[in-house]
């Protein structure tokens, strides 16, 4: 049964603007000048003959120049006294941590240039963020602080140190007070620092103080069972998922851990015991989690508390005082309907909200309460230590620093002058303090208001711990000597405190020998040695205990409604303010992969946005990239517009982590400033506002990646099916029964191949891909693949050899879905999108339609199933890119990694450092593709020659698919038929792209599947 | 351990047998056999003295000009550390003066063992202070034995003169014969040399009229000229027998060759890695700490000198400091382009291949060189004849191995894929 459902990757392709006809007609995005050669002065006359003479000769001369050139000298340098443990050539791995994550750390020749996720990591079972895999290249960025700054100016450590053990003394002696500001730290021996800094000077006090704050969660598990702490969820065990505005996937508070212990439920194995989970998603903008979910229903900021007191009232069959009912009429019914699911799933439900008012939260506490989550999907007994931030502290320490009465501040991992709502009350206060150092790595928007910067290392020049989650501790261990002449922050900590332990390792030893080995069952040296090697400890959980709720309603149903009528005040226009999944909080700013990385669901690049639902843009009358001004809360900024299908009616979303001021040049004033949107509401920021639209007209063209390639209305790209059908018929979907439909039976073109050896192909599950993009990001790393900006990406020349393609369709609201083309013209229901995430690199087809029409055999098949690129050999006629079906191949139009106009990536030999050495860089004019990781390939067969062993199942990982989260893609060898890639493509969900085409695709893809029930009929 | 001290045992109980005999022939107690002691010294001492030398321990020839007192001499090697808890007031004094350093107790050594070696310390010591060919110094000799550049000089200069002197002789005796002729009026008149010249040029226009012979030295030019440029054009960048000056003059003959150290000694990452890596000075420093100098050279070798420089290290005073440490910047011989991906283990490790098959003759070189021209060809060349070793496990569960081998087929690199493009260029 082959579905005739349409998909479209933006919404030009949708409407066919007339732009989007005209640039798809082009072989190329930008027409080759032929015709301006060919016409008018062209060929003709004799100046070209002239010209074309002397360019012959010049061309003949500087051949001949070249050829002429002597050996080029290589300076070989050796080890003077080689460590033992480095063998040239040879790469090392380091157990470490990222943000409570266990990982590895790839070394080659001392220098790290990957991370990998460490297999047996408890949150992520080696899944790694694409921030985590970006971060090797902060450790390269020549824009870090290169020594301590003192008011400006170069200055050493000792003359640091002898400044602020001073002021500090005589500030103790005033009795004046001090304050460490941090982000959350889960670190146990960090905090035994601060915590001895503090013994040393008693006025002193820790400020936690989160950008993206939790507060809400934490004060309402406070009010609501006595324990301010965040829970551990368990997605893994809840069957239905309710999220109001969670973006539990992308970016809230632990998305690569949730993102793995979602697809449990939802991947091959779960389908094929029959079982798939149920997500239901609520909320303003279209985010990574909402375009996962089975059901979305887009509702404004000021329907979700309205719509979290139904819910509570249709669970608890009581109706709460001052009950409103929901305008929308589908998030109404919804409720009813997810109501009813989640009764009947009780002990196995489980509801999240994202908003950071401690009234939703609350309330959502009373829903799970209702539920029986506590003890099963939720953990409050070994809670998470990820975020601790309290905004009322915070704003108690603004204010007191704008009261005079603190004398030293100390920044660590925090830069409130960027982040916080108010930053000019962080600088006026700022100003009245006498001492304010700030160990930031660079010179960001805060450290360059402080006296002093002492930057610390880059964490992977550091020693520490970390505890993310109660009862499991990991490691962090130094996998390069510090680079610059920077002091970890913690030793500085210890130095101006006069500690008795000045050296931090020593320091982190002790911690450990006095307690955490323990938990571990390790002791002494020898324990020691094994957690480096392991990476962790982890004590048995405790037994999550359930918890009855006990907390006055009324009071709180009043305060969620209140601030839903603030919000709805006057029709105004309603402001999401939400994290991008590729930058976050904005810390990472200055790191070109994540810039470059396109956001899952608007695929924009290098820059934030104001997301508009296509109606509103058509009732405004705005087109994509229309700048307009957004004001809100006091604060106001100029954005461009995006159409954004999904985005609730009314409401605008933007992004916070852009705009940053102060920081290297790759981050600098690309996009606006959301931050200063937030504001403090019932003691914590709150992330919605009302906002005022006004159009500035001017026009600033997104650099978005979405529509660079058509799939000229081929409807054979995506396939889908619903649970339900999957349940009669696994085939469904496919476009295939148990039968498989031969398109080679009438092969007349194609050259057969042996594969004797190997047969390396993959699979790749469209139902666990969640379309984060930390696959992107590794395979930057791995590959050497370079960042061309925002120029070029509007130019579509970016270079990714995996890109997530993006599909939406509309809800088929069971009549079968729109089938034609001219259907979609009389659709204005743009709201309610459904939308599918493709992985898509270069399949490595079996009839190759590249390898054809390669005029200089640069681009030939392997006997293993492989489509060999072969750099040198190719001369750039593009011709493959051209015939690709995929539209997977990369030309390089520049020599990225040595051009001054790509200053934002490679261009110095200090970030070069990062390139994987066993990975050539491309030169300018040739064509790149995705190679398989061929070097991993053959690394993984040498190995097994050289300890004289056949090659296993999983001894070669390729690096998209070690650094997935969700586990969505696995490479094998298909002629071994128990290898796990066999077996998954042995699924009856597998379906190939374009497979008509008779291309014999080697990688395999498992056909989408929705849970979808009676909510949508 | 145990068995170094057991074969230490062994060794030095023969040694024994051989001296109690040497000392019944000998005539006289204190007049040990030269012989025998330079055995037992260079089984035993070598590694901390040198003669003229200070290595770890004194220099023993001066020392022992100082030290004539036998008895005590003999005590002392057999157990030094007995005689300075005696208190021994020489022997203290020695530990002051060598700051304290103790040296190794012989105790299975005989009196007349020690003997033995100081007799040999002593002739040795004097031999080279007095070398039998007279009083000249040991830094002399070679530049004195062959000709100076003087000497060189003024032969040129006497042949030169010698040739000139001749030239114009022959000048005179010629002019002489003439006038002898001319008196005698037999002179024969020489011939017009434009007739000459006229028949030469209408021979040369003659040829140049034979069309045949034209195209046929055309022909000829072109595929001269052809051949040339191909054959240049196929050689750029191949750099077959390059050899850069290096910044230490390492002979491989001598290393590789002479001493027959094996390769993967210094090039410890051709088993295991993508580089065969030079070595780091560290490696150098295992022998070079004590080997300073060419066998029975009289002066420390200059070249490795160099090493020491470059890792800090102090001959005189056996320390290094760390701080004076810089890297030796050796000049890449063997330059892959980047483009190419080779691995040494691949070759060495899994295949088996000798160093030589690329490297050629290096224990045969006194500079190493490029000795392959390290073209594509070259590789593809090899990777077509090579067989893979079909017993490596590794094998075992790839049908097309077991079906080549049934058939007794040879499996050559290049049929296992050796020859795709992606095998190596990636």
């Amino acid at each position: 049964m082959d579905s005739n459902k349409k998909y479209w990757k933006g919404l030009e392709e949708l409407n066919k603007t007339p732009e989007f006809v005209e640039k798809n007609k082009h072989e190329f995005a930008e027409p080759i000048p032929i015709e301006d050669v060919l016409s008018g002065g062209g060929l003709e006359g004799r100046t070209p003959r002239r010209d074309f003479l002397k360019a012959l000769g010049f061309g003949v001369g500087a051949v001949t120049l070249a050829a002429c050139q002597k050996v080029p000298v290589h300076k070989s340098l050796p080890y003077i006294i080689k460590p033992e443990e480095i063998t040239p050539g040879v790469a090392n791995y380091y157990t470490s941590t990222y943000e409570g994550h266990a990982i590895l750390v790839k070394t080659r020749e001392g220098r790290p240039i990957k991370i990998e996720g460490n297999p047996n990591d408890l949150l992520s079972k080696g899944g790694v963020s694409a921030q985590a895999q970006a971060s090797v290249l902060d450790l390269y960025d020549v824009n870090r602080l290169k020594n301590p700054l003192k008011d400006g100016a170069d200055a050493s450590w000792s003359d640091i140190d002898d400044v602020i053990l001073r002021a500090l003394i005589d500030i103790k002696a005033a009795g004046k007070k001090i304050r460490i500001v941090s982000s959350t730290i889960s670190s146990p021996s960090t905090l035994g620092v601060i915590a001895d800094f503090i013994t040393a000077y008693p006025t002193a006090k820790h400020i936690v103080y989160d950008a993206v704050s939790y507060t809400g969660i934490l004060q309402a598990n406070q009010n609501s069972f006595g324990k301010a702490v965040l829970p551990h969820y368990n997605f893994d065990k809840a069957d239905v998922i309710v999220s109001f505005g969670a973006d539990f996937l992308g970016t809230w508070i632990s998305p690569t851990e949730f993102t793995s212990q979602y697809v449990q439920n939802r991947n091959n194995k779960s389908l094929q015991s029959k079982k798939m989970s149920r997500h239901i998603q609520f909320e303003t903008g279209l985010s990574l989690t909402g375009s996962n979910a089975d059901v979305r229903i887009p509702v404004k900021p000021s329907e979700e508390g309205i719509a979290l007191v139904a819910l509570y009232n249709a669970i608890s069959g009581t109706t709460l005082p001052g009950t409103k009912k929901l305008t929308n009429d589908v998030a109404d019914k919804a409720i009813a309907i997810v109501a009813k699911e989640l009764l009947a799933a009780k002990g196995k439900a489980l509801v999240v909200a994202g908003s950071n008012d401690v009234a939703s939260q609350i309330l959502v506490n009373a829903i799970n309460a209702k539920l029986g989550s506590y003890g099963t999907t939720i953990d409050l007994d070994n809670p998470s230590h990820q975020y601790a931030g309290n905004d009322a502290g915070f704003v108690e320490f603004v204010n007191e620093m704008n009261r005079s009465e603190v004398d030293a501040v100390f920044f660590l991992n925090s830069n409130p002058a960027y982040d916080y709502y108010s930053s000019k009350d962080i600088a006026s206060g700022l100003k009245k303090v006498k001492l304010k150092v700030s160990f930031a790595n660079y010179s960001d928007e805060t450290a360059s208001l402080c006296d002093i910067i002492a930057p610390g290392h880059y964490y992977l020049e550091s020693w520490g711990d970390d505890n993310a989650i109660e009862g499991y501790y990991t490691i962090l261990q130094p996998a390069i000597n510090p680079v610059y002449d920077s002091r970890q922050a913690e030793h500085s900590l210890l130095i101006w405190s006069d500690n008795a332990v000045k050296d931090y390792y020593k320091y982190v030893r002790n911690t450990w020998d006095k307690s955490l080995l323990a938990k571990g069952g390790l002791s002494g040296q020898k324990g020691w040695e094994t957690l480096l090697q392991t990476g962790f400890v982890k004590e048995a959980p405790k037994a999550a205990g359930t918890y009855t709720f006990n907390y006055d309603l009324n009071a709180v149903a009043q305060k969620v409604l209140d601030h839903s009528n603030l919000l709805a005040d006057g029709g105004k226009v309603e402001l999401q303010i939400f994290q991008s999944v590729a930058l976050r909080d904005g810390k990472r700013a200055n790191n070109p992969w994540l810039q470059e990385l396109p956001d899952p669901v608007s695929k924009v690049t290098w820059d934030n946005f104001a997301a508009v639902s296509p109606a509103d843009m058509k009732k405004w009358g705005y087109v994509d990239g229309d700048v307009v001004k957004v004001e809100a809360n006091g604060y106001s900024v100029n954005l461009p517009v995006l159409s954004q299908p999904g985005q609730a009616q009314g409401t605008i979303s933007v992004a916070v982590g852009y705009g940053r001021t102060a920081v290297g040049p790759v981050g600098i004033n690309v996009g606006q400033n959301a931050f200063p949107f937030h504001s403090l509401r019932n003691g914590t920021f709150q992330t919605a506002a009302t906002a005022v639209l006004t159009a500035t007209g001017d026009n600033s063209p997104l650099a978005q990646t979405q529509t660079h390639h058509s799939i000229e209305g081929r409807n054979s790209v995506i396939k889908e099916a619903t649970f339900k059908e999957y349940l009669k018929d696994p085939w469904n979907g496919t476009g295939k029964t148990k039968e498989h439909k031969d398109y080679n039976e009438n092969n007349l073109f194609w050259q057969e191949y042996d594969h004797p050896q190997y047969n390396w192909v993959m699979a790749i599950d469209l139902n666990a891909c969640t379309g984060c993009g930390a696959c992107v990001v590794a395979c930057n790393a791995e590959n050497n693949v370079p960042v061309v900006g925002k120029d070029e990406v509007r130019r579509r020349r970016e270079m990714h050899w995996i890109r997530i393609d993006r599909y939406y369709s509309f809800n088929d609201n069971g009549d079968g879905g729109i089938t034609k083309e001219s259907e979609i013209a009389r659709l204005n229901n743009l709201d309610n999108v459904k939308v599918v995430y493709q992985p898509m690199m270069c399949q490595h087809c079996e009839h190759a339609p590249c390898e054809t029409v390669c005029p200089v055999l640069a681009t030939v098949h392997s006997s293993e199933g492989l489509n060999h690129m072969a750099y040198n050999r190719c001369i750039g006629t593009r011709y493959c890119a051209n015939n690709c079906p995929y539209k997977v191949r990369r030309f390089n139009w520049f020599n990225y990694w040595n051009d001054s106009r790509f200053d934002n990536y490679l261009n110095n030999e200090h970030t070069q450092l990062v390139l994987n050495p066993d990975v050539v860089t491309r030169f300018r004019g040739v064509m790149e593709k995705c190679s398989m990781c061929v070097q991993r390939i053959q690394a993984g067969k040498l190995k097994a020659k050289i300890e004289k062993r056949q090659l296993k199942d999983g001894d070669v990982k390729v690096a998209c698919q070690q650094t997935c989260p969700a586990n969505a893609i696995v490479f094998g060898n298909a002629n071994d038929k128990n290898s796990e890639v066999s077996k998954a493509l042995a699924s009856e969900r597998t379906y190939y792209v374009l497979e008509e085409l008779n291309v014999q695709p080697g990688v395999g893809y498992q056909v989408k599947v929705r849970n979808i029930n009676e909510l949508e009929a | 351990m145990r068995g170094f001290s057991f074969i230490f045992k062994q060794f030095s109980r023969s040694v024994l047998l051989i001296a109690g005999f040497a000392f019944l022939g000998s005539p006289a107690f204190a007049q040990g056999d030269a012989v025998k002691g330079e055995a037992i010294f260079k089984a035993k001492c070598t590694s901390c003295h040198k003669i003229d030398q200070v290595v770890v321990g004194p220099a023993l020839g001066p020392q022992l000009d100082e030290e004539k007192d036998d008895k005590f001499l003999v005590k002392w090697i057999q157990n030094n550390q007995a005689l300075i808890a005696a208190k021994d007031p020489k022997a203290t004094a020695i530990l002051a003066k060598y700051n304290g350093a103790a040296m190794t107790s012989f105790t299975d050594l005989s009196d007349a063992d020690a003997t033995n070696i100081i007799t040999y310390v002593r002739t040795t010591w004097k031999t080279m202070q007095n070398p039998p060919d007279g009083g000249k110094t040991p830094g002399q000799p070679a530049a004195e034995s062959g000709p100076s550049s003087l000497v060189i000089f003024a032969l040129i200069g006497v042949i030169v003169l010698a040739f000139i002197i001749i030239l114009v002789l022959n000048k005179v005796i010629g002019t002489l014969e003439r006038l002898v002729l001319n008196n005698k009026a037999l002179i024969i008149e020489e011939p017009a040399t434009e007739g000459v010249a006229v028949d030469r040029l209408a021979i040369a226009k003659k040829l140049l009229k034979n069309k045949k012979l034209v195209f046929f030295l055309l022909v000829i030019g072109a595929l001269a000229t052809g051949s040339w440029t191909w054959v240049t054009l196929w050689n750029t960048n191949v750099h077959t027998g390059y050899q850069p000056v290096q910044p230490i003059k390492f002979p491989h003959d001598l290393h590789a060759g002479a001493m027959k150290i094996d390769c993967q000694y210094c090039h410890s990452g051709a088993y295991k890695s993508k580089n065969a890596s030079i070595p780091s000075l560290n490696v150098c420093m295992n022998c070079h700490k004590v080997i300073d100098r060419a066998l029975n050279a009289k002066e420390a070798s200059p070249e490795i000198a160099k090493i020491y420089d470059a890792i800090g290290f102090d001959s005189k005073t056996k320390s290094y400091d760390s701080t004076k440490s810089r890297p030796i910047q050796w000049v890449r011989i063997h330059n892959l382009p980047d483009l190419a991906y080779f691995n040494h283990s691949q070759h060495v490790k899994v295949a088996g291949l000798k160093c030589q098959t690329c490297h050629g003759q290096v224990q045969e070189m006194k500079e190493v060189y490029q000795a392959s021209p390290l073209t594509m060809k070259w590789c593809i060349q090899c990777h077509k004849r090579t067989q893979v070793d079909g017993k490596n496990p590794y094998y075992a569960n790839l049908e097309q191995v077991h079906k080549l081998l049934s058939e007794h087929k040879p499996v050559t690199a290049a049929i296992m894929g050796g020859i795709e493009c992606g095998k190596c260029h990636y």
